[in-house]
């Protein structure tokens, strides 16, 4: 072999080893959940980590049925997720579209206004919302928290959009306006079903950062409307953590939007990204 | 008829369609965010204690005065720009040199884009309970156990101040360094492939074509990347809320953290209203020195 | 029979705030007839078509559809229909939805829907594809989904727009034969805007020729090809195009550089500076005239295109393919001094001999 070949050889393998360390970085705390959550209570504190052990699917079992399941939290994250997504949908597709496409007075600055109510820390919202709902009796219930849940996703739906109107050729809708559609025909026959896509993709990140979300549920959630990040918790308390139901209960919970991102993969840059790329259209 | 007044009346039927469509988003935004904002601001000048209910009053500026002299605040202040600082400039930096290793092993791509999905996904809540259990627990946490089979001895992880704070910055840079992975893979696999032939040719070697080509190139990204990930870190709330809660003691408060505290912990709302309107004043302030840096770019 | 289809633009304009893109266009379109806008890109032939359309509003001038004034009128009420270079097919929709949407959209009742699809896309030869979507067809069914859907309501007016940019040569020749043909049989009037000469000038009755946001020349085609009003527009068209020269007149003689062409009939233009065209076909090589040197022969099968050097000056000339000359050979080259166009130095505007 020439001096050249193997030192080529080399590289490679170093290059090999270096991309397996990094993965492994990544991939460690997840496949370490995983292990936990099939394991005995015992087994979880056995020194040094075992990692060959005899499975078993009781943690699942108490998560699932147990007298702290999360069942109810599931359903209660399912509400508040779809609750928000739909509203979402609703409200931010005819924003997005007048936004990329029409002549509106004052394009620039309004746009530039929902651009900028992405910014806002939610830290900033959670201390007046508390006292309104709690004025207004809407402590602890769906209404509440979808309203909060729409300051981070409408922003977010309505610039994602933005950019996938900007795609859709102009002419579509030149030629339904000459073929006498209205300007609401031409939107609903033409141009929403070409962006079935990207409506699809926006469903998937609204819901999934609507799953996620953590501060506004624990403050403004309660019994009622407990969602699962918030639930976590009914496996830590001050005496012990119980880290195979933990474990679990993380599993089950993080399971669909797991889903939803494989399932969104092609999308996750430009989805966690909007607004940033493309700034205000110019027209 | 002027031209103006020609276009004006002949768009007018557009502008009052592009008006209806976007009324109710802006409606609805003015509602939920602008609206509780502005009651954030007149909450920041009153005294609301709720274990004092009915002794709320305005108190003009005090809270501000208060938080001047409140060494605790500007620990917090200290703290997330610190932690901004250093989970941008990580995440930056290690998920760029990510990138650049993964473009060249293309065979293995797939399971990078696959594993950098899980931690993108995970709710941070989770993410920071995983990490304070399962990785940073003295004895049984895995990280615990690798710093001792290596030699390095126990530490308490999360107890410890100064490594209670590296600890939550790592945990925010394990989260959303893949992210800066995929977004830096996909800006680099858009550079066009002959101008490194022709660098090649020139005989400039990796370095000098990473130096002279490849980040004068990818610099718009690079600005982008920095604006989105400095508005997370500067709203992180839940990962250190999981992980320390901003202990021990209030050594990992970030400004979020301590308005928290004071406002749902100690149940000083006012003056937990005060320091969350520093916070936005903070971020509009970074936002709009980002955006004009954008636009130079 | 009263047909429908007059268009009237009087003292059409166009700006952009600042920009001008069109301005002072004077237009009137005949019904039935089949017009032409052709011009370089740029030039304000779109921005015309689309003012007619109302998918742009002038900015000056007016604008009459069978004499009512449209100018301000949404795109909708003005019963135009348009083919778009893009086609602008609905990607979701099937072709037989494709053409039906005009329908649709005043309320057709379904039965007629269904007839006047067949009809329509029975007369473009694409009945047998009304169940496919525009991604499963060629380029060329695209193209005649996009003329039935045109067509299929029976509108006033016929707008295209470089339909047949998007096809390959062979087809572009054939589509343009059976457009007019089935123009002819609608007899529907028709505004089309190419930069193709050769398209416009096959096609048209009547054409405008369109430069840097002005009509230059309004006639047949003949007219435009045999008198063309300015020097641009005779630099504009041919294959390949006029030549052009700096050329002097003076007693009954054009001088151009050193060779003089006699020609008695411009004597009483008297003595001046001129541009001298011709086109390379009235170009005869080898039977005298003046002298030249052959710099480049480009055989086209049955012509050839001769670059000869004119006391430094190129002409090009076009002759039968048989002509044999070589690069380098010195020959004669006799302009047909009948077949002279002369335009003024200054304005380049025609001199009429």
């Amino acid at each position: 072999m020439r001096p050249g070949a193997a030192r080529a050889a080399m590289r490679g393998a170093a290059l090999m080893v270096a991309a397996g360390l990094l993965l492994a970085v990544w991939v460690v705390p997840v496949a370490l959940t995983l292990l936990t959550s099939f394991k005995n209570e015992k087994e979880v504190l056995a020194y040094p980590p075992s990692v060959v052990f005899e499975p078993t699917i009781k943690a699942y079992g108490a998560v699932l049925t147990g007298p702290t399941n999360i069942v109810p939290n599931l359903m209660s994250s399912l509400i508040v997720a779809i609750g928000t997504t739909l509203l979402t949908i609703v409200i931010a597709v005819p924003a997005a579209y007048a936004f990329a496409r029409l002549r509106l007075p004052g394009k620039k600055p309004v746009g530039f206004y929902v651009l900028a109510t992405q910014l806002v820390p939610p830290i900033g919202l959670i201390i007046p919302y508390f006292l309104i709902l709690n004025r207004v009796g809407w402590m602890d219930s769906y209404r509440g928290l979808i309203l909060i849940y729409l300051t981070f996703s409408l922003p977010f739906a309505i610039w994602l959009l933005v950019s996938y109107f900007e795609d859709i050729p102009r002419e579509m809708e030149e030629a339904a306006l000459l073929d006498r559609a209205s300007r609401w025909q031409a939107f609903w026959h033409v141009v929403l079903p070409q962006a079935r896509g990207a409506i699809a993709v926006t469903v998937t990140f609204v819901f999934l950062n609507a799953w996620n979300e953590f501060l506004f549920a624990v403050v403004l959630g309660g019994a009622t409307v407990k969602p699962v990040t918030v639930a976590m918790y009914n496996y830590i308390n001050t005496e012990q953590t119980q880290w195979a139901q933990l474990s679990a209960a993380a599993l089950v919970a993080m399971l669909p939007v797991i889903v939803l991102g494989i399932l969104a993969q092609k999308h996750i840059v430009s989805g966690l990204s909007a607004g940033a790329v493309k700034g205000v259209s110019r027209r | 008829m002027t031209p103006d007044q020609r276009l004006a009346f002949a768009e007018r039927p557009e502008r009052r369609f592009a008006l209806a469509m976007v009324a109710p988003g802006v409606l609805v935004l003015v509602v939920t965010t602008t609206f509780p904002l502005l009651y954030l601001i007149w909450q920041s000048l009153n005294n609301i204690n709720l274990s004092m209910p009915g002794m709320d009053r305005f108190v003009g500026l005090e809270n501000y005065a208060r938080m001047w002299n409140d060494m605790r605040f500007w620990a917090a202040f200290g703290f997330t720009l610190i932690y901004t600082g250093a989970t941008v400039t990580l995440q930056l930096v290690i998920g760029l040199a990510m990138a650049l290793l993964i473009l060249r092993i293309p065979r293995a791509q797939w399971a990078f884009r696959i594993a950098a999905i899980l931690p993108i996904v995970l709710a941070p809540v989770v993410v920071g309970l995983i990490w304070r259990s399962l990785l940073l627990t003295p004895d049984f946490g895995i990280v615990d156990f690798a710093s001792r089979s290596m030699g390095l001895g126990s530490h308490n992880w999360l107890g410890e101040p100064t490594l209670a704070r590296i600890s939550v910055i790592a945990i925010h840079t394990w989260q959303w360094t893949p992210f800066v992975f995929l977004y830096m893979l996909a800006a680099l696999a858009a550079l066009p492939a002959e101008l490194y032939e022709a660098a090649r040719i020139d005989r400039a070697n990796a370095w000098r074509r990473f130096v002279h080509i490849t980040l004068p190139l990818i610099r718009p990204t690079i600005v982008v990347v920095v604006i989105l990930r400095m508005t997370v870190a500067l709203s992180a709330f839940a990962a250190i809320y999981a992980a320390t809660g901003g202990g021990p003691g209030t050594v990992t408060e970030i400004i979020n953290l301590y308005a928290y505290r004071v406002s749902f912990a100690e149940l000083s709302l006012g003056y937990g209203a005060a320091s969350a309107v520093v916070l936005l004043a903070l971020t509009m302030v970074v936002a709009g020195v980002l955006f004009r840096v954008r636009r130079a770019a | 029979m009263s047909k429908k289809g007059a268009v009237r633009l009087a003292g059409v304009g166009k700006s952009f705030g600042q920009t001008t893109v069109l301005r002072d266009v004077e237009l009137e379109i005949r019904p039935g007839e089949f017009f032409s806008l052709l011009g370089p890109s740029g030039s304000g032939k779109t921005t015309t078509l689309r003012i007619i359309a109302g998918l742009e509003i002038a900015t000056e001038g007016a604008v009459h559809l069978d004499g009512v004034d449209a100018t301000l009128l949404p795109p909708g009420d003005r019963d135009c229909a348009m083919v778009f270079q893009s086609y602008a097919l609905y990607p979701h929709m099937t072709v037989f939805d494709n053409i039906a949407f005009p329908l649709k959209m005043i309320r057709t009742p379904p039965a007629a829907i269904d007839a006047a699809v067949r009809e329509a896309a029975a007369r473009v030869r694409i009945d047998h594809l009304l169940a496919r979507r525009p991604g499963q067809l060629s380029g060329g069914q695209q193209q005649r989904c996009a003329l039935a859907r045109a067509i299929v309501r029976k509108p006033a007016l016929f707008l295209l727009d470089e339909p047949l940019s998007n096809l390959d040569a062979k087809l572009r020749v054939e589509t343009r034969v059976e457009l007019r043909r089935l123009q002819r049989a609608l007899d529907v009037t028709t505004v089309y805007v190419t930069h193709d000469q050769e398209e416009a000038m096959s096609m048209s009755d009547r054409l405008a020729i369109f430069m840097d946001g002005r009509i230059v020349q309004i006639g047949t085609p003949e007219e435009v090809y045999q008198k063309p009003a300015t020097v641009d527009v005779a630099a504009f068209l041919g294959n390949p195009p006029m030549n052009v020269l700096p050329a002097r007149l003076a007693a009954g003689e054009v001088v151009i550089g050193e060779a003089r062409v006699a020609a008695p009939h411009l004597a009483a233009l008297g003595t001046r500076d001129v541009m001298l065209g011709i086109r390379p076909s009235e170009i005869e090589i080898g039977a005298g005239g003046v002298a030249a040197t052959v710099t480049l022969c480009e055989l086209l099968g049955d012509d050839v295109i001769i670059d000869l050097d004119v006391g430094g000056l190129l002409v090009r000339a076009k002759a039968s393919g048989r002509t044999r000359v070589a690069e380098g050979e010195r020959v004669h080259a006799r302009f047909d001094p009948d077949r002279l166009h002369l335009f003024d130095r200054t304005s380049g505007a025609r001199i009429a001999a």
